[in-house]
């Protein structure tokens, strides 16, 4: 509501017509369009949101004089991204490589913003494992060298579970008697949060739960968001919610970073980067959190989903894709690019020969106090379940869970009616794009 | 005639009948650039908006699309789309709501602050008026911020574990609110300019005839400057037609407001988050015709009071 300005509905839209690109461009030299012009000098431009990777990227430009990357940070992370990424991709003026969470990479594919790298890149297969592959391998090509794997797992205050005598939960069910435990404590703590705002959260524990929410076969989509082991989830938490045992508050929001940092919420849902992102959430706090496994479904079950983990990517806009591709492959499976990256960015890596490697032996600083962070990192990725696929439009189902959800918590509306509105978008709008679904 | 005299560089002595022979032209080259400008920026992207809204994209065969996706001929199923979607009209309806508050709100408190700065009694009317018109210069943007962790249980000076801002109802005052504080100081500005032009004798012969101040300013000031207070009211009706900043940056913050609370936030989301530039384009049309509409309503309404108060 400020100054009127007649056309401005469509302001938005200048955008797409202009490009504004908040990304750096690529660069105005010739292109060296064949892949063995190495002792040419290439500059290449590289997107990407995470702490740290400016000290991985310098050691790459120390030792590749000929190959200097350009790091820029996006102005906004996840979607905002990914769909400037499609918007730049028809002004033609991506950057050469950029990051992709793996749920992102298949929209991306289906709307020709990245390429495969299968030319550039050695063979892949015998470094990572099928599941490790398959989030980035489609339809035979390669998109990406698979950087991370990041299992949830369970961060809590040992301070205040210890002063409060109360046990870190192993199931879903000593969780809700622990929250029960500590709320009845000190009415004003929480366990936890249930968040509206991340998707890929959700998606994690039902994961974990045993859905499927894409199938594909052949060229055929399967969407199944509502199945019952999703709607099982949303049902447990509905039940801690409703008993005001955790709180609806959405995680990365204010009123989250302050109750996190001054120990209304005592304990985080979350994944293996936890402790790259807590210092500037809760930076007070530091020392006196723990991470144990995700607590599970039935004792000793070890299965759990992934929250996050990407991958780089070349994009269809680079002019230099083979010198991108050399990048992307030492930063993700050369000794010196993984170590760099576990030291700068807290990365725990997707290849297995990276998951032995001497750096990891030192945990984040975040966690000083668990020397063995990344061993428990490597023992619960042994049980990491995933989707068979991400859908080629997840940004939909995204944006529709926050929608969703957002409304059921505020509303106070079953949890799992929302499942049944995520499904219902996805459905209708693979179908719009012309997709291929069942049912 | 006689401005382009006068910005004309040639001397005095050749003017008068060269600048009438090429009289048509310097106007243009003048208004040229704006006309350029408009129609590069404002214009051209309009048209190209309106050509989207009547497409839509299609992937190819393949389980990812194979091959570049293409734009096909939609007729008006993008317009359809919007306009059979409940929650476009909800969108549209929680619109009106905050309207329905602020838009009063910003013209009723810009008149009473103005009326008030030009009262003869008032004092430090210089530091008041900044004081009014500072929420103004603060963008749009910085301003929700700033009232969101003035909303927030954690961060709240003002109550918020007490009071729910975020809460179902709570929400459309809170984001009213954002909005009239950060509007108010521009219609004052304007209102208090068109109190200040008025001729003072009136204020005299009303005072000579016993009116008190307030009599004065309701009775002889405010029928006055009906016309400003007509404009200001156009603006504020615009203006919540585009209402997108105050909620998209109190979004990550509560949980009540979606990505299609209002209906600029969902031509954003449809164009930028959902990929569908298409049904974004359609449904900023809609808008369009909307903005347009309501601005003629309140152009004829303000007209027709004018007049029956000159009558």
């Amino acid at each position: 509501m400020k100054t009127p300005k007649s056309v401005a509905a469509v302001g938005v839209l200048v955008a797409v017509t202009l490009a504004v690109a908040g990304c750096s461009g690529t660069d105005d030299k010739p292109a060296a369009s064949t892949s063995s012009s190495a002792a040419e000098k290439v500059t290449l431009t590289y997107v990407n949101w995470d702490g740290g990777m400016d000290k991985v990227v310098d050691e790459w430009n120390k030792l590749n004089p000929n190959i200097q990357v350009k790091l820029s940070k996006p102005s906004g992370t996840g979607y905002t991204l990914y769909n400037k990424l499609i918007t730049n991709n028809k002004a033609g003026t991506n950057p050469d490589v950029t990051e992709v969470e793996y749920q992102a990479l298949p929209a991306l594919i289906a709307n020709q913003v990245v390429v495969p790298i299968d030319g550039y890149v050695q063979d892949l297969a015998s470094k990572y494992d099928k599941n490790a592959l398959s989030q980035v391998k489609f339809e035979g090509k390669t998109y990406g060298v698979p950087q991370n794997v990041c299992p949830m797992v369970f961060f809590y205050r040992k301070d205040v579970f210890d002063k409060l005598g109360v046990k870190p939960p192993k199931t879903w069910d000593e969780y809700a008697a622990a929250a029960a435990a500590i709320h009845k404590a000190d009415p004003k703590k929480f366990i936890g949060n249930f968040t509206a705002a991340d998707p890929g959260w959700f998606a994690g524990l039902a994961q974990q739960a045993g859905a499927n929410w894409w199938k594909a076969d052949g060229d055929t989509w399967t969407v199944n968001i509502n199945d019952a082991a999703s709607k099982k989830v949303a049902d447990y938490w509905d039940g801690l919610i409703n008993k005001g045992l955790v709180s609806p508050q959405p995680n990365w929001s204010a009123q989250w970073n302050t109750d996190m940092n001054n120990g209304t919420i005592v304990g985080w849902v979350g994944a293996q980067w936890g402790p790259n992102q807590l210092p500037s959430i809760a930076k007070d706090t530091a020392g006196k959190w723990a991470a144990i496994p995700l607590p599970a479904w039935t004792a000793g079950d070890t299965t759990v989903g992934i929250w996050g983990g990407e991958t780089e990517a070349v994009t269809a806009n680079s002019k230099h894709p083979a010198e991108a591709a050399k990048f992307v492959e030492w930063m993700n499976s050369s000794e010196a690019g993984m170590s760099s990256l576990i030291s700068n960015v807290q990365v725990f890596p997707a290849s297995s020969q990276g998951q032995q490697l001497p750096v990891l032996k030192t945990p984040p600083p975040f966690m000083s106090t668990q020397p063995d962070y990344n061993t428990l990192m490597a023992t619960v990725s042994k049980g990491v379940r995933t989707f068979d696929i991400w859908g080629p439009n997840a940004n939909v189902t995204f944006d529709s869970y926050s929608n969703a959800f957002g409304a059921a918590l505020q509303k106070k509306t079953a949890l799992s009616g929302a499942l049944d509105t995520m499904q219902e978008a996805t459905v209708s709008d693979m179908k719009k794009l012309g997709f291929q679904v069942a049912g | 005639m006689s401005q382009s005299r006068a910005l004309g560089r040639s001397t005095a002595a050749t003017s008068a009948t060269k600048v009438r022979g090429r009289g048509g032209l310097l106007p243009v080259l003048l208004v040229a650039p704006a006309v350029v400008l408009l129609a590069l920026f404002t214009i051209a992207p309009a048209v190209y908006a309106i050509f989207l809204s009547f497409r839509r994209m299609k992937v190819g065969r393949g389980l990812l699309g194979g091959g570049k996706p293409t734009g096909v001929f939609a007729g008006f199923t993008n317009y359809a789309a919007t306009l059979t979607d409940s929650e476009f009209w909800a969108s549209l309806a929680r619109m009106l709501l905050i309207a329905a508050f602020g838009v009063p709100m910003t013209v009723i408190l810009a008149v009473v602050f103005a009326l008030c700065l030009d009262a003869k009694r008032a004092r430090l009317v210089g530091f008041a008026r900044l004081a009014i018109f500072l929420p103004y210069a603060v963008p749009g943007v910085v301003a929700s911020l700033l009232w969101g962790f003035m909303y927030l249980p954690a961060t709240s000076p003002i109550g918020g574990d007490v009071v729910d801002y975020f809460g179902n109802r709570g929400i459309f005052f809170s984001v009213a609110n954002v909005v009239v504080w950060g509007v108010v100081g521009f219609n004052m500005v304007i209102l208090y300019t068109a109190v200040r032009s008025l001729p003072k004798e009136l204020f005299e012969a009303a005072e000579l005839d016993g009116a008190s101040e307030l009599q004065i300013a309701l009775r002889v000031k405010l029928p006055m400057i009906t016309p400003a207070v007509a404009m200001v009211a156009l603006f504020s009706v615009i203006g919540a037609l585009q209402l997108f900043n105050e909620p998209t940056t109190l979004k990550p913050l509560a949980n009540a407001i979606s990505s299609t609370w209002v209906p600029l936030m969902r031509v954003y989301t449809d164009a930028f988050v959902n990929n569908s530039i298409y049904e974004g384009a359609a449904t900023s049309f809609i808008l369009i015709t909307m903005t347009v509409a309501a601005t003629v309503l309140v152009n004829v309404a303000s007209r027709r009071i004018t007049r029956r108060q000159s009558r």
